[in-house]
């Protein structure tokens, strides 16, 4: 899969190690921009698959690249569009993915440490998925006021839910679980029964499910 | 409060000199004083404040006494001691009014306005009448107003006052009659010898007519009252400036914010700073590590991210050399990040001050390209708190003196006296140093302030710029 791609990123150093990771994957990066600005132009010029932002950028140095990104998915909606932040921050993550979770993804800076990972959530989100920071889930699950329900879940079944709701696929959670895409499947139909969730949709239709429970 | 600029206006001399040196010197200030614009100014303060003087407590009790006595007597006997039981409670009530509505502190504040104007002392208005959540609506302050109570105090020391700054006026106004005697002696007293003329008196300080006078009859004699006047001229502005002083003393005590609101302003003031301080100081340090090491240590587990991908799953190495250098980067990266950190950490507190100011001083006067001087005495070891502000106002001003100055030397002196830390930092520069501009001092002299510490700065330009900060040894 050769996905299109234009960087956002201030900070010069990562910036090219971003795009010299992003190559090496055998994807395209057609520009790689300083500030929201200018990625708002450059996005406009190359008509990307998907866009990777920093959120703090110049010049004011504080969601410059959130609201660039929520500009872009507003204009471009064939434009995914993966945020990298350092701060684990769960309203950044609402705002991001407000009422529709295709092609949109948060994660956090230091998940480019892991290639492989990072180009699995790159193209996700390139051809309309979902991307959630592990920490991000973490932090709903732990903050979540439905206690009582996710006491209902087994260990195995929370598991299988954070999975979710970082936005894999079966398969995908399949694969991190080292099982069969049949036991996912179960897993997830007991989940969206002890929850009272509306029955197993498309992937991310069942994100936006999956955190608007956490967060309600 | 907390920032003090030396400059050559705050002179005590009437005649505006500023250093006194030679008896010449002082004669010619002596001279020179009766004319400077400074005296114009006094003198029309001591004529302007009179009205003022009569709404003293003291005068309106007379009258009150009086019309009741007019009143109920017609004038005839001597007030009964009912009578002025009245009128003390008449007087009593008026004040309250005064007091109550805002008549009081509007004529505290006229009387501060005139006094900034004719002798340029700057007092500031006391606070406004806080208002009570929920209390009733009364238009005016009410009569518990502490601020309107001290303008009515100084109403009553106004009247003595206004009656020595008369006589101040009187040393001007006497002084150049006597001055003019052998002028309209010579034009119109030029009778023939042998007609005795009436002598005229001569005003002196101890009178106008009569006793504490003396009288002349003869033109030689006008000379006389001619040398007195001169005598009484040359005495007036120091007379005018003494009783000017002692007003502007009075104005400042009672007209002004008192020294306890004063104080909880200054330290309501200083508590603000202090906390917009430390907020600033934690966003910088968060701006710091975010842009800083954070987003280096990201590359860093990025760029061995890759490495690990270009060294394969065992076996065979896919890429070597590609690995190789992102390794590299990676170390690059890692000292760079480590670098930053001991930046971030001696900002935040160098180590170095646990062993004391001394030490530290001597390895902030080591970092500098410009040789330091260094003299430091400290006996008894300041508060943690008071030995950080002392290290970073000595960093800042060196980094300052460096900066702007053009000096080849610089001086670090450090004092311990008995309760208070005295820091000097010097240099032979340009001088010129100007806290209006840029807010580097202005920002010190805050800091310091919020320690009840004081930064003195004395730059003339052309140099050489000494600034002196007091600290008290606890904190």
């Amino acid at each position: 899969m050769n996905v299109r791609v234009v960087i956002a990123e201030d900070a010069a150093l990562f910036r090219a190690g971003l795009a010299r990771l992003i190559e090496d994957q055998g994807h395209r990066v057609c520009a790689a921009v300083g500030d929201g600005g200018a990625l708002l132009a450059a996005v406009a010029e190359h008509q990307p698959d998907v866009v990777v932002a920093d959120i703090r950028m110049p010049p004011t140095h504080t969601d410059e690249g959130l609201r660039a990104a929520l500009e872009i998915r507003r204009q471009h909606p064939r434009t995914g569009v993966l945020v990298l932040s350092q701060y684990i921050e769960t309203r950044y993550t609402t705002r991001l993915l407000e009422g529709n979770a295709a092609g949109a993804g948060y994660l956090l800076k230091e998940r480019v440490a892991d290639v492989a990972e990072f180009a699995d959530a790159l193209e996700r989100v390139a051809a309309g998925g979902t991307a959630l920071d592990p920490e991000v889930v973490g932090q709903l699950l732990r903050a979540s006021r439905r206690a009582d329900g996710l006491a209902a879940l087994t260990a195995r079944e929370r598991h299988v839910l954070a999975l979710m709701a970082e936005g894999r696929s079966n398969a995908g959670i399949a694969d991190a679980l080292v099982v069969t895409g049949g036991t996912v499947e179960k897993h997830v139909a007991s989940i969206f029964d002890k929850l009272g969730l509306p029955p197993d949709e498309g992937d991310n239709r069942r994100v936006l499910a999956v955190l608007r429970y956490l967060g309600s | 409060m907390g920032l003090l600029v030396t400059t050559p206006t705050a002179d005590p001399s009437p005649g505006g000199q500023t250093r006194v040196r030679s008896p010449w010197a002082v004669a010619r200030a002596a001279g020179v004083a009766p004319f400077t614009r400074r005296q114009g100014r006094e003198l029309l303060f001591c004529l302007a404040g009179l009205p003022f003087a009569v709404v003293s407590p003291l005068v309106l009790f007379v009258l009150a006494v009086d019309l009741i006595w007019l009143a109920a007597d017609g004038g005839r006997g001597n007030p009964s001691p009912a009578e002025m039981a009245i009128a003390c409670v008449c007087l009593g009530l008026l004040l309250v009014l005064l007091v109550s509505t805002r008549a009081a502190r509007r004529l505290g504040s006229l009387q501060r306005r005139l006094a900034t104007r004719l002798l340029g002392i700057r007092v500031a208005a006391p606070p406004p009448v806080r208002r009570r959540p929920g209390g009733r609506a009364w238009p005016g302050p009410g009569p518990r107003d502490g601020a309107g109570w001290r303008v009515m105090a100084y109403q009553l020391a106004k009247l003595p006052i206004g009656m020595i700054e008369l006589y101040a006026v009187f040393f001007w106004i006497g002084g150049l009659v006597n001055l003019s005697y052998p002028l309209w002696w010579g034009a119109f007293r030029n009778h023939p010898p042998g007609v005795r003329l009436s002598p005229v008196p001569v005003f002196t300080p101890f009178g106008l007519f009569g006793e504490g006078t003396f009288h002349v009859a003869t033109l030689p004699g006008t000379f006389a009252a001619a040398a007195a006047g001169a005598a009484m001229l040359l005495a007036a502005p120091w007379v005018t400036r003494a009783v000017t002083s002692a007003d502007a003393w009075l104005i400042r005590g009672l007209l002004g914010p008192g020294r306890l609101t004063q104080r909880v302003h200054d330290l309501e003031l200083s508590r603000a700073l202090a906390v917009d301080d430390s907020a600033a100081l934690l966003r910088r340090l968060e701006r710091n590590l975010h842009d800083g090491a954070q987003i280096r240590l990201a590359t860093l587990a990025m760029n061995l991210g890759m490495a690990r991908e270009k060294l394969g799953d065992g076996g065979e190495v896919p890429d070597a050399a590609a690995a190789r250098e992102l390794v590299d980067a990676a170390l690059r990266g890692a000292k760079d990040a480590l670098g930053e950190l001991r930046g971030l950490v001696r900002g935040i507190h160098p180590p170095v001050l646990d062993n004391g100011l001394a030490d530290a001083f001597a390895s902030l006067a080591a970092d500098r390209a410009i040789p330091v001087e260094l003299e430091v005495s400290i006996p008894v070891r300041p508060t943690p708190a008071i030995e950080t502000i002392a290290y970073f106002c000595a960093a800042e001003l060196l980094a300052n003196a460096a900066k702007h100055s053009f000096a080849n030397k610089l001086a670090i002196r450090a004092a311990g006296q008995r309760d208070v830390l005295l820091l000097s930092v010097a240099d032979n520069g340009t001088g010129g140093a100007d806290p209006a501009r840029g807010t580097g001092l202005s920002g010190l002299a805050q800091r310091v302030a919020v320690v009840d510490g004081r930064l003195t700065i004395a730059s003339p330009p052309g140099g050489p710029t000494k600034i002196t900060v007091e600290l008290p040894l606890r904190a």
